[in-house]
């Protein structure tokens, strides 16, 4: 995902054009990766709050998705699938049926899940109306990606700003109004399904041909491009200047997850220090595992560190409070 | 309430277990997996590709007179197999290993020396031996037609002779 964006911010400043096959690989890759993101996080967000039973079931589905990009790219993640100019690797006609196989499963299993879900009143209980983002904040705030679309705000670089097959495939922007964590989350379960169904139409439209430009002159110095992709956690940003050397002069990225954390201090407020865990996790921030929250008694001024375990078994409890356990 | 339990419920129950019994039960990644490095010094013709493209630059090339040193310092290997992509002779090949986790840092390494081959005319050293053996069928690659085991003079071999 990084880098198709770092790629065709170069493409771009070197007008390099980009076969049709390769535009179409790399969104097959693209929403590859969006499944598995958002099953990720949905198993994730199950955890925080005590219900493992999704954790485990969720990443089950998630895992032949692993599987199936460990054998199209030859990892699990870190795809190493684009280079300036088109991809490195084909998806022969071969893997077609598989990959239909793993999708239909996907697709199945996945409407199962929210079916399940959405009957489920303890889940609804701990994420309806809890980490509230109201939709003029978070249009002020720009918050991006599926945290914006729950709040009603229709961003999407896919359909605002189209890239790779994007606006051949065609993408249809999931939005929820209920601006809550379960808005949230039922904008990324309905964006999985929507990214199985982009990875279907991009199969069958895969036309055939190179897969590589050919590149014959070196990229000269001084050229500046920006360009942008949807992540799985809202868009992201690449700035590049070229240099005569063969690695840029200036490349800046700018990830989802800083905008995204600016709506954290509003979404806590007057909220439990048990309900901090999962506000913060519906954001799908990317915190390198250093979770804890630091809180100050305001009338006594005491200062006390939540680690991530202590948050983790407040959150939990709070769970089996309102099960009435 | 109960709705939703029971889904779940079917859910669970119609899956049974999915966990594998590794690391008791090996297993063999598919084709094209990109797994740790493999150099083959026998092929290698020391063209310096792989350290030209390597995006965390941890090939090096050393010219050291008569012997060109080269290094691998896996540690920060990202797997993206670009060295194997570009190799001309694919000396370079990405095996299937995985299990990489080491408590010394030295199984990391590569480390080989290349024998330069010396110049028949000058004496000097000029190229890999493993290049010059190559030369006899594939002069005519671009920008490498000299022939036989001498280095490319300024003056032609003919004008020499006269």
């Amino acid at each position: 995902m990084h880098s198709t964006g770092y790629c065709q911010a170069l493409e771009k400043a070197a007008q390099i054009e980009v076969p049709p096959r390769a535009r179409f690989i790399r969104t097959i890759i693209l929403e590859l990766e969006r499944i598995h993101s958002h099953l990720l996080w949905l198993g994730i967000a199950g955890h925080i709050i005590g219900f493992d039973t999704v954790l485990m079931q969720v990443w089950r589905i998630r895992e032949p998705v692993m599987w199936l990009a460990e054998q199209i790219t030859g990892n699990r993640k870190l795809y190493g699938m684009n280079i300036v100019g088109g991809v490195r690797r084909d998806i022969p006609k071969e893997l077609h049926p598989k990959i239909i196989e793993v999708m239909d499963k996907v697709e199945k299993e996945t409407i199962a899940v929210l079916n399940a879900v959405v009957d489920d009143t303890t889940l609804r209980m701990r994420l309806e109306g809890v980490g509230v983002v109201p939709n003029k904040d978070a249009i002020a705030l720009a918050i991006l990606g599926p945290s914006a679309r729950g709040s009603g705000v229709a961003v999407d670089v896919r359909v605002d700003h189209p890239y790779a097959a994007y606006a051949e495939v065609g993408v249809n922007v999931v939005v929820e109004t209920g601006e809550d964590i379960w808005a949230r989350t039922v904008v990324r379960i309905k964006e999985t399904l929507e990214s199985v169904r982009i990875v279907r139409d991009a199969l069958a439209m895969m036309p055939e041909g190179p897969i590589e430009a050919k590149i014959d002159e070196p990229i000269p110095p001084g050229l500046v491009a920006c360009s942008s992709v949807e992540a799985p956690r809202g868009e992201t940003h690449h700035f590049v200047i070229t240099s005569d050397e063969p690695r840029p002069y200036r490349w800046k990225a700018r990830a989802p997850t800083f905008q995204n954390l600016q709506a954290v201090p509003l979404s806590i407020m007057e909220e439990t220090i048990a309900d901090v865990p999962i506000t913060v996790g519906s954001f799908d921030p990317c915190f390198s595992c250093t979770e804890r929250v630091e809180a100050v008694d305001v009338r006594t001024g005491e200062l006390k560190v939540y680690t991530k375990r202590e948050l983790e078994q407040l959150s939990r409890a709070k769970t089996k409070l309102l099960r009435g356990e | 309430m109960f709705k939703g339990k029971a889904k779940e419920a079917l859910i669970c129950f119609s899956n049974p277990r999915v966990t594998l019994k590794y690391p008791f039960e090996p297993q063999e990644p598919p084709d094209g997996f990109r797994g740790r490095i493999s150099v083959d010094v026998e092929k290698c013709i020391g063209c310096g590709g792989c350290a030209n493209v390597c995006p965390s630059r941890l090939i090096r090339f050393y010219d050291d007179g008569d012997v060109t040193r080269m290094e691998f310092i896996l540690d920060r290997c990202t797997y993206c197999g670009r060295c194997a992509d570009v190799c001309p002779e694919d000396a370079i090949t990405m095996t299937k290993e995985f299990e990489t986790a080491t408590d010394d840092l030295e199984d990391l390494y590569i480390i080989q020396e290349l024998y330069m081959g010396t110049c028949n005319r000058c004496g000097r050293c000029f190229e890999t031996d493993n290049w010059i053996d190559k030369i006899p069928t594939r002069r005519n690659r671009e920008g490498r037609n000299f022939v036989g085991p001498a280095m490319p003079h300024v003056q032609p071999i003919k004008e020499v002779a006269k």
